[in-house]
C-alpha cells in the first residue's frame, strides 16, 4: 500500500517536465542575471579601453601594495584562526567545561554582528577615544589607522570560518582511537599528528580556504579602521572604492578583476578539496 | 591475585556506575565480565585500562597499586567494542602503532607484526585500511594491535558484539584458544550469558554497579547466591506465589520462585514418568519450533512456564491437557537465592 502510494507520489513531485523545466530556468535565468552578468561586465569594462591600460592600472604601484595588504591580512587572518579554531574546536569537542555552550555561542559572533560594528570596536577600543590609547602610544604602537588594525578588523570577521568546520567532524568522530593511541603510550602531540589531523585534514583546509575567501573580501570592517591611506592601509576591496569614487571605471574593474581571479581561485581549490575530502 | 579491585565506588554526577566493586583475578586467567546493558562492565573495564578514575578504592595489578599511573603507562592491552581501529592507517601501520611509540627498531617490528598477522590468519592483508576490511577481520586486527606490545594483561569490550551470529561463534573459540595458547591474563565484557558461559573460565556478574557473583561458569548456573544471578541464567519463568506446588518446602518471607525450563518436564496423560503421581496438571498454551527441539508454554497452577521436549517424543499440541513435574525451583528472599528440591525426589514414591 505505502509503496504504491510512495511511487505515486515521487511521479507527482518529479515526473512533470513543465515543472521541472521551469524550475531549472528560473535557477539559470538567476544565476546569470546575478552572477554571471556582473563577472563579465566586470571583466569587458575592465577592457574596454583595451590592454595596455588594463595593465598599467594593474601594475600601479598603489594597487601592487593593495595587493600585498591585502594578501598579508588574510595570511594573519587564517594563521591566526587556525591556531584558535583548533584549540576552540578541540576544547568543545573533546572536554567538558562551564561555559561550554557561551564559548560556542560566542564564536558565532563574528557572523552575526555586522562588518561595520567589528570596525567601530576596534576603533572604539584602541583608537582616540579608547582609555588605553595614552599607553599604546607610550609603547609606540599603532593600531587604528594601520595595518595592525586592518589585519585585526580581519580575524575578526573571518573567526569562526576554521572552528565552525571542524566542530562537525571531531564530534562524529568520538574518543576511541585517540584514547587506543594513549593506551599504546603515544602523548598528546603524536595523538592529534597521527590520528586526529589525518580525519580532519579536509575539514580543516576547507575552512582554511573560506577563511582566505572572505579574509580577502572584507570590506565594512576594515574600511572603518583604516582610514584610507592610499599605499598604507588600503586593501584591494578598498582600493577598488577610491578609484570607483575618483570616477575611474577602467582602473576600478581592472582592480576588481584581480578580487574575481582570486575568487576564482579560491573555488577551484575548494572544489579539489572537497572532492578530494569526499574521495576518503 | 594478579589484578585486585578494591572498594572501588566511581559516580557519574549522581549514578552510581560501580558501587563497592571488589574483586580478585587470578594470572592466566580468561574472565567473563556478565551484566546486564548499563550494569558497569565497561565502566570497570575502563578503570582497570586507567581510562576512568575511581572516586574511592584501590586497583591494584601485580601487587602494586596503580591507581596513579597513567593509562599509557600501564602496559595493558585494549580492544574497544568499535575497535577503534585507526582508520587512516594500514592494517600493518595499525599492528605496528604500540611499536613505534615504544622506539622498536624497523626490523624489529616488521617481523613482529608479520607475526601476528600470521597469528590472526590475515597474513597479506597488511596494505589494506581498516574500511576494506569485514567485521570480523577488523575484530582480529583490533586484536592483533592490542597483544603486538605483549600486554600482560588485556581487556576487551564486547569483542563479538558487531559480528553477525556465525562468526561470532567462530570467533569465540578462536579467541579462547589463541589466549590459552598465549597465557595472557584477560577480561571480557559481555551480556551474553551463553558467551561468557562458553568461553570464559571465570565469570564476574554484575547488576546496578555492584557484583553479584563470582564463579565459574557451572557454579554461577547451576548454584546463583542472589536473586538477580538466579533470574539472569537460562529462560527463566519467574513467579510470586509458589504455595500451590505442594511438592515443595514453603519458605518464610519468599518472594519470587524462578523456574528454568530444563526444571520442568512435560509429559503427554499416556506417557510413562517416572513421577506422575506427584506432577501437576497443566494445559499447553503455546508449541514453538525451535533448533534443538520443541518449545512448549504451558498453564500450571495459574502460572505460565516454559519446557523442552525433544523431536523423538510423541508430538503435543496447543490446547492439550498434560502432566507437569518440577523437579527443582529457585526461591528468592531478599538478595539471596535457594534451591528447592521437589520433595518427590527424597521420598520414596510409588510407581504406578
Ligand atoms: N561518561 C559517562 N557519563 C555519564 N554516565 C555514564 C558515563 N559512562 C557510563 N555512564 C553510565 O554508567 C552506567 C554504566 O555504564 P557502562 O558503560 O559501564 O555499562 P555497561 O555495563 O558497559 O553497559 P553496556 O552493556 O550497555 O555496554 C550507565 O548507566 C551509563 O549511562
Ligand atoms: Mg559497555
Amino acid at each position: 500500500m505505502s509503496a504504491v502510494t510512495q511511487s505515486g507520489l515521487h511521479r507527482d513531485t518529479k515526473g512533470s517536465k513543465l515543472v521541472r523545466y521551469s524550475l531549472i530556468g528560473i535557477s539559470l535565468l538567476f544565476v546569470f542575471l546575478m552572477l554571471i552578468l556582473p563577472l563579465i561586465t566586470v571583466i569587458t569594462e575592465a577592457f574596454k579601453q583595451g590592454f595596455a591600460v588594463y595593465s598599467k592600472a594593474v601594475t600601479d604601484d598603489y594597487t601592487i601594495k593593495a595587493i600585498l595588504l591585502t594578501l598579508e591580512a588574510s595570511f594573519f587572518a587564517v594563521a591566526i584562526n587556525t591556531v584558535f579554531g583548533l584549540c576552540a574546536a578541540w576544547s568543545l569537542t573533546k572536554f567538558k567545561f562551564k561555559g561550554k555552550k557561551i564559548l560556542a555561542t560566542l564564536i558565532d559572533l563574528p557572523v552575526t554582528v555586522s562588518p561595520i560594528i567589528a570596525g567601530l570596536i576596534f576603533l572604539l577600543t584602541f583608537g582616540r577615544q579608547s582609555p588605553i590609547f595614552p599607553l599604546l602610544q607610550d609603547w609606540d604602537i599603532k593600531i587604528v589607522f594601520a595595518v595592525p588594525g586592518i589585519v585585526l578588523a580581519t580575524i575578526f570577521v573571518t573567526f569562526p570560518f576554521i572552528s565552525r568546520e571542524l566542530i562537525p567532524v571531531l564530534e562524529s568522530q568520538g574518543t576511541d582511537e585517540e584514547e587506543a593511541a594513549a593506551l599504546m603510550g603515544a602523548k598528546g602531540f603524536t595523538i592529534f599528528r597521527r590520528i586526529t589531523f589525518p580525519h580532519i585534514k579536509w575539514a580543516f583546509l576547507y575552512g582554511v580556504v573560506l577563511c582566505a575567501a572572505r579574509a580577502m573580501g572584507e570590506f565594512g570592517a576594515v574600511s572603518v579602521i583604516s582610514g584610507h591611506l592610499r599605499g598604507k592601509t588600503n586593501t584591494l576591496p578598498l582600493h577598488v572604492e577610491i578609484l570607483f569614487n575618483e570616477f575611474q571605471y577602467v582602473p576600478a574593474f581592472a582592480v576588481a578583476s584581480i578580487l574575481v581571479m582570486l575568487a576564482i581561485l579560491i573555488l577551484v581549490a575548494r572544489s579539489v578539496i572537497e572532492h578530494k575530502g569526499r574521495k576518503k | 591475585m594478579y589484578v585486585e579491585l578494591k572498594h572501588i565506588n566511581k559516580h557519574f554526577g549522581n549514578f552510581k556506575a560501580s558501587d563497592d566493586v571488589t574483586v580478585g583475578i587470578e594470572k592466566g586467567k580468561l574472565i567473563g565480565l556478565l551484566g546486564p546493558s548499563g550494569s558497569g562492565k565497561t565502566t570497570i573495564l575502563r578503570m582497570i585500562a586507567g581510562l576512568e578514575n575511581p572516586d574511592s578504592g584501590e586497583i591494584i595489578i601485580n601487587g602494586k597499586v596503580i591507581n596513579n599511573v597513567p593509562a599509557s603507562k600501564r602496559g595493558i592491552g585494549f580492544v574497544f567494542q568499535s575497535y577503534a581501529l585507526f582508520r587512516y592507517m594500514t592494517v600493518f601501520d595499525n599492528i605496528a602503532f604500540g611499536l613505534k611509540i615504544a622506539k622498536k627498531p624497523a626490523n624489529e617490528i616488521k617481523e613482529r607484526v608479520h607475526e601476528l598477522l600470521e597469528l590472526v590468519g590475515l597474513s597479506g592483508l597488511e596494505k589494506r585500511y581498516p574500511s576494506e576490511l569485514s567485521g570480523g577481520q577488523r575484530q582480529r586486527v583490533a586484536f592483533a594491535r592490542a597483544l603486538a606490545p605483549n600486554p600482560q594483561l588485556l581487556l576487551l569490550d564486547e569483542p563479538f558484539a558487531a559480528i553477525d551470529a556465525k562468526v561470532r561463534q567462530e570467533l569465540r573459540s578462536w579467541l579462547k584458544g589463541m589466549i590459552q595458547k598465549l597465557g595472557v591474563t584477560s577480561i571480557f565484557v559481555t551480556h551474553d550469558q551463553d558467551e561468557a558461559i562458553e568461553v570464559a573460565d571465570e565469570i564476574i556478574i554484575t547488576n546496578r554497579g555492584r557484583i553479584e557473583q563470582v564463579g565459574t561458569p557451572y557454579e554461577v548456573y547451576s548454584n546463583p547466591k542472589t536473586a538477580f544471578t538466579a533470574s539472569f541464567f537460562g529462560q527463566p519463568s519467574i513467579f510470586k506465589d509458589y504455595s500451590n506446588f505442594r511438592r515443595f518446602d514453603i519458605l518464610e518471607n519468599a518472594e519470587n520462585a524462578i523456574v528454568r525450563p530444563e526444571f520442568v518436564k512435560v509429559t503427554k496423560k499416556n506417557e510413562v514418568q517416572k513421577y506422575k503421581s506427584s506432577a501437576e496438571e497443566g494445559v499447553v498454551e503455546e508449541v514453538d519450533f525451535r533448533g534443538y527441539g520443541i518449545e512448549l508454554r504451558v498453564r500450571v497452577n495459574g502460572v505460565l512456564l516454559t519446557a523442552r521436549r525433544s523431536f523423538d517424543q510423541p508430538r503435543i499440541d496447543v490446547g492439550e491437557a498434560v502432566d507437569v513435574f518440577i523437579y527443582r525451583m529457585f526461591v528468592t528472599q531478599g538478595d539471596t537465592a535457594t534451591l528447592l528440591e521437589n520433595k518427590s525426589l527424597r521420598d520414596p514414591v510409588v510407581v504406578i
